[in-house]
């Protein structure tokens, strides 16, 4: 396992200690669905509710002693501070289609990562955001992420 | 090599992930004419690749604004 995936391992062990229910959305969910990318930080997508609020001081506290702050006024999104690897905490809904945590969810995949589960946002609702979302950055990844979903349904097909 | 993923039948392993990537790349080739092949490889190479072998893609800015890996 690489300390790529080593970070993930641990960061889903957090958030199971805190019981916290979160989806993996953005480029690492298309990271572990094949897409060839890379990235800088990790996108989580939870629930907005004050016991998730309460909880989020647990989760610092299993990450060993991260801060978390809030990069945008105009935004919701907290960021992690202290952390090998920023991991951003999106609530509710992802930002650019406003799709909602219990519809990204009846949507994503698990996906095991040594010993724990991530719970994956699909391929598709990656794109679409990436779509909406119509930074340069994301414009850039279109095309390998839909390429990567085309070369995916294919091997479905086959297999 | 994967050492993550390899057991003691290391060559055989890594054989049969090369043999499974030269046959899908054959077929997809013909599929998907419009992705360019070594783009198909490397997305066919992610896919195949199970994770905890080891992949990395995580960039890390540096002090100096360059990133690592």
């Amino acid at each position: 396992m690489s300390s790529d995936e080593a970070f993930l391992e641990q960061l889903l062990r957090a958030l199971n200690a805190a019981n916290i229910e979160a989806i993996i959305v953005g480029s690492v969910a298309a990271v572990l669905q094949g897409a060839p990318l890379m990235t800088q930080d990790v996108d989580l997508l939870i629930r907005d509710t004050p016991l998730n609020r309460e909880k989020l001081s647990r989760l610092c506290s299993e990450l060993g002693g991260v801060q978390l702050v809030q990069p945008s006024p105009c935004s919701r999104t907290l960021s992690t501070v202290g952390t090998a690897i920023q991991v951003d905490l999106l609530f509710d809904e992802l930002p650019s289609t406003h799709a909602r945590f219990e519809s990204v969810r009846s949507r994503s995949i698990k996906v095991p990562i040594g010993d724990q589960i991530a719970v994956v946002a699909s391929l598709e609702d990656v794109i679409d955001s990436k779509a909406a979302a119509d930074r340069d950055k994301d414009r850039a990844q279109l095309p390998v992420l839909r390429n990567t979903l085309r070369v995916k349904r294919k091997l479905d097909e086959s297999d | 090599m994967y050492p993550e993923i390899m057991g003691s039948d290391a060559k055989q392993d890594l054989d049969a992930l090369v043999a499974k990537l030269k046959a899908k790349q054959k077929q997809l080739i013909r599929e998907l004419p419009d992705i360019d092949p070594e783009e198909l490889f490397q997305i066919l190479h992610s896919l195949l690749r199970p994770i905890g072998s080891g992949r990395r893609f995580f960039l890390r800015k540096q002090a100096d604004g360059t990133h690592v890996f």
